[in-house]
């Protein structure tokens, strides 16, 4: 649940360059049904950039095909997700939190540290997927260069 | 308000809740998210908070600490309602809370990052040389009354943790510089980084130099200081599953001093100045390891040493601790298990004040414990049972049970009671040493006058005796406790009622027969060879622990918060404190008593970059032979731009020219007025 709120932190804080504005909603996807119920009740009635902020559950065949702003891999989905990643379209923040996963193509990755959360950023990663991070975020976070 | 279940302080259970609920607002900030702890169970569910906790806690926040302008840890902890916290004089501090505050003598257990700073000599803190950078506390938790269960012994009157920040949220630089009418100058500078991508590190020094007072009891002031420190702290992530810390300071302090003593064949309490210089070094490492998702372990070692020196009195102090604790979760159940080892070495150059019987040097100390938390009906009715059990060398095994129950019969609605034993064992001072105190005039032995004036004057020799007949003192608490909180506003009410037995008190021991000689010159009218004979003989006041005490009280404090740029608390503690005594003996520590404390703190943001942080207390007691006062500290920041800042604080303010702690029957101790102080400080991050 603690994830939840960062990834809308993130959300918050990162700037898209395709302009978001043509959408309807900002959409937060992963294939862990598990999250997305969490997401659903932990973030209920958030927008980013005025737009309404859903979770959407999806299944990698869709990966190609949905609309996602953000995508949250989790420990128990990674391993499909590495098969699954070439299908990946550009200006999506792609959030993990297995170790190397930023190694593997993602941009962000949670960690622990002494009981708390903590998260890694490649930011060159992530502006060549064609977003930026605001130096709020950055600052809290650990800068990988990879 | 979240605060830490982490293993070393596992009193603040976990409620094994797997169900989310909608972020509240303020729960959302990244700050804020950054500071809640991930379950042992799992990163998803709920943080702990202390709302949940079944005893009187107060957690003091970083954002109170940076905003108050304290630049010490005793001035951040006049910010916790219902803690005593009275100034000596510009550097030594008697805090305490539920009970009596004294300079050597609070029953109050304080920890660094779960690191004891109990000295066995007494049972006291040396405030006055503890340095840490209050702009790295990531929180203050304290606990009034007895923790005794987890939290060791002779923690009687309550916890103090101070809980310092990671060091991956203390990249980059800091620097910080005040001076003030009573500062000439107290400069910080941290500077921390990443180490590769497995972990980070931050390195901190901190130079004071301060005045004395401006007006004495009977001596001209010294409490000078003159303060240079040095820490490191790294953190290691290599893994989810292991993290490892190591850090370590040192404090090297030269601080002017009054204090009373013995020292001469007059045997009467003489004051002076002198000099005190102290060393104080810490280091601590820890190893933690979630061996799965519903288990966690820890390992600590940490060291300390305290090497202090004036005029009469050497010390050089050292103790090491190894402490090993396990928690996991198992369906309902959370069980937590620990070992602890502790040794201590003592050492006290002979002293014309001090005299060991036995030359106890050292001292071992091992235990463990084990607590069982049970979730009876979800979310609503968990009851926590444990012991803490060890071995000393001064009086054996010792057991410290306790019950806790937590109900939540609706939501925002919680009652907490619990029923505990904790013990404090004896201090050196009580069990081994034998102190010189102000001698005892004839005409108060004898209780009336000889009609000699010299003689009625003369002072006889007289010890305060520790001995090992000095047994553990034995508290059994009750506590009953309500809070409630909603978006706007929170209520924490706790009430107690302690029962103290084998409590250590005086008995007055003027060996008769020995004045006989005197007695016969004196009736032979041969005054010289009575006033001769006067000076072989000696009082003494042997510690025996046939004293008992009752102490009933109650805390209350209340949060409204109701604008975003507006916080404000109300409390009121009050604590009623009595002896029972037989006949022939005097209490070592504090006497019958009632203590008032009333409460006022807002934390107001009027501009964007404007912030006025107040604290005012109004302290009501007769425990410390003073007169009630009431003080204000006010502090005005304002945020320059994102990498300047600036504070200006008058401390100390309404009350005038005053004495915190008059408690002057006290051996040793002579008090300073306190006065208003102002200070300006200059911050910068790089």
């Amino acid at each position: 649940m603690l994830k939840a709120g960062f990834l809308y932190n993130f959300a918050r804080f990162g700037q898209w360059h395709t302009s978001l504005s043509e959408q309807k909603a900002f959409t937060l996807c992963s294939p862990d049904q598990n999250f997305i119920d969490i997401a659903n009740v932990a973030l209920k009635n958030r927008t980013i950039q005025d737009l309404p902020l859903r979770s959407k559950f999806i299944s990698f065949e869709e990966l190609a095909s949905t609309k996602c702003n953000m995508l949250f891999i989790t420990s128990d989905t990674v391993e499909a997700w590495n098969i699954a990643k070439p299908l990946m379209q550009n200006n999506i923040m792609v959030v993990g939190e297995t170790d190397v996963f930023i190694q593997n193509g993602g941009h962000i990755r949670f960690f622990l540290s002494s009981g708390k959360i903590r998260f890694e950023i490649a930011p060159k990663q992530l502006k060549d997927a064609g977003i930026t991070m605001s130096s709020k975020v950055l600052r809290l976070a650990r800068v990988v260069d990879r | 308000m979240k605060i830490s279940q982490r293993l070393f302080w596992p009193l603040l259970f976990v409620c094994p809740l797997v169900t989310a609920e909608p972020f509240e607002d303020e729960d959302l900030d990244l700050d804020a998210l950054m500071g809640m702890d991930v379950q042992v169970t799992s990163a998803m569910k709920r943080a702990q908070s202390a709302f949940d906790t079944a005893s009187s806690i107060y957690v003091l926040s970083k954002e109170q600490i940076t905003k108050s302008g304290a630049t010490s840890v005793p001035e951040a902890l006049k910010m916790v309602p219902g803690l005593i916290v009275r100034q000596l004089d510009n550097n030594q501090w008697a805090i305490s809370s539920r009970g009596i505050a004294s300079r050597f003598s609070s029953k109050l257990l304080v920890m660094i990052d779960g690191q004891s700073l109990y000295t066995p000599k007494f049972a006291a803190v040396y405030w006055e040389t503890l340095n840490v950078p209050l702009y790295d506390i990531e929180r203050i938790e304290v606990i009034r009354g007895q923790g005794g269960l987890l939290w060791g012994s002779n923690a009687n009157n309550g916890v103090i943790n101070i809980i310092t920040k990671n060091s991956i949220d203390t990249r980059g630089g800091y620097a910080s510089v005040t001076t003030g009418n009573q500062i000439n100058a107290d400069a910080n500078l941290r500077y921390g980084g990443d180490i590769s991508n497995i972990g980070s590190y931050r390195v901190y020094g901190h130079l004071k130099d301060a005045n004395e007072s401006k007006k004495g009891v009977s001596l001209t002031p010294s409490d000078t200081t003159k303060q240079q420190s040095f820490g490191i702290r790294a953190d290691f992530t290599p893994n989810d599953e292991w993290s490892g810390l190591f850090q370590g300071t040192i404090t090297h302090s030269d601080l002017g001093q009054n204090y009373r003593g013995v020292i001469d064949d007059t045997n009467e309490n003489i004051s002076f100045s002198d000099g005190l210089e102290r060393t104080d070094s810490r280091v601590m490492a820890r190893l933690e390891n979630r061996i799965s998702p519903d288990a966690n372990q820890m390992l600590q070692i940490s060291w300390l040493k305290q090497n202090g020196s004036q005029k009469y009195i050497k010390e050089d102090f050292e103790s090491i601790d190894i402490d090993y604790q396990m928690n996991f979760i198992y369906q309902s159940l959370q069980l937590d298990w620990g070992l602890s080892y502790r040794y201590n070495s003592i050492s006290f150059e002979k002293s014309v004040f001090l005299d060991s019987d036995k030359d106890l040097d050292s001292l071992q100390q091992y235990g463990g414990l084990i607590q069982a938390q049970y979730n009876f009906i979800p979310n609503t009715l968990d009851f926590i049972i444990g012991t803490k059990f060890d071995h000393n060398d001064l009086t054996g095994w010792e057991n410290q049970p306790s019950a806790r129950l937590v109900y939540k019969p609706i939501e925002n609605h919680l009652v907490w009671s619990a029923l505990s034993r904790s013990v404090r064992t004896p201090t050196l001072i009580e069990f081994n040493d034998n102190f010189t105190v102000n001698g005892t005039k004839v005409i108060e032995a004898l209780g009336s006058s000889t009609g000699v004036t010299a003689i009625d004057e003369y002072r006889i020799a007289t010890f305060l005796n520790g001995n090992d007949d000095v047994k553990s003192e034995n508290y059994t608490s009750y506590e009953l406790g309500y809070r409630f909180t909603d978006e706007k506003w929170s209520v924490d009410f706790s009430t107690f009622h302690t029962d103290a037995k084998h409590v250590a008190v005086i008995n007055l021991n003027t060996h008769a027969d020995q004045f006989l000689p005197a007695l016969a010159f004196f009736q032979a009218g041969q005054f010289q060879q009575a006033a001769l004979a006067l000076t072989t003989t000696q009082i003494d006041l042997d510690l025996v622990s046939v004293g008992a005490t009752t102490t009933n009280g109650l805390d209350a404090v209340i949060s409204w918060h109701p604008l975003n740029t507006l916080s404000t608390e109300l409390g009121y503690s009050y604590t009623r404190i009595d002896y029972d005594l037989p006949v022939g003996t005097t209490p070592s520590i504090g006497f019958d008593s009632t203590n008032r404390q009333l409460f006022a703190k807002a934390n107001y943001t009027l501009l964007k970059n404007h912030n006025i942080f107040a604290t005012l207390r109004v302290e009501n007691s007769d425990a410390y032979n003073t007169d009630s006062y009431t003080t204000l500290d006010l502090t005005w920041n304002y945020q320059i731009n994102p990498k300047w800042s600036t504070a200006l604080s008058g401390k100390n303010l309404f009350a005038g020219s005053h004495i915190e702690y008059g408690n002057t029957r006290e051996t040793y101790t002579i008090p300073n007025y306190i006065d208003e102080c102002i200070t300006f400080t200059i911050k910068a991050t790089f």
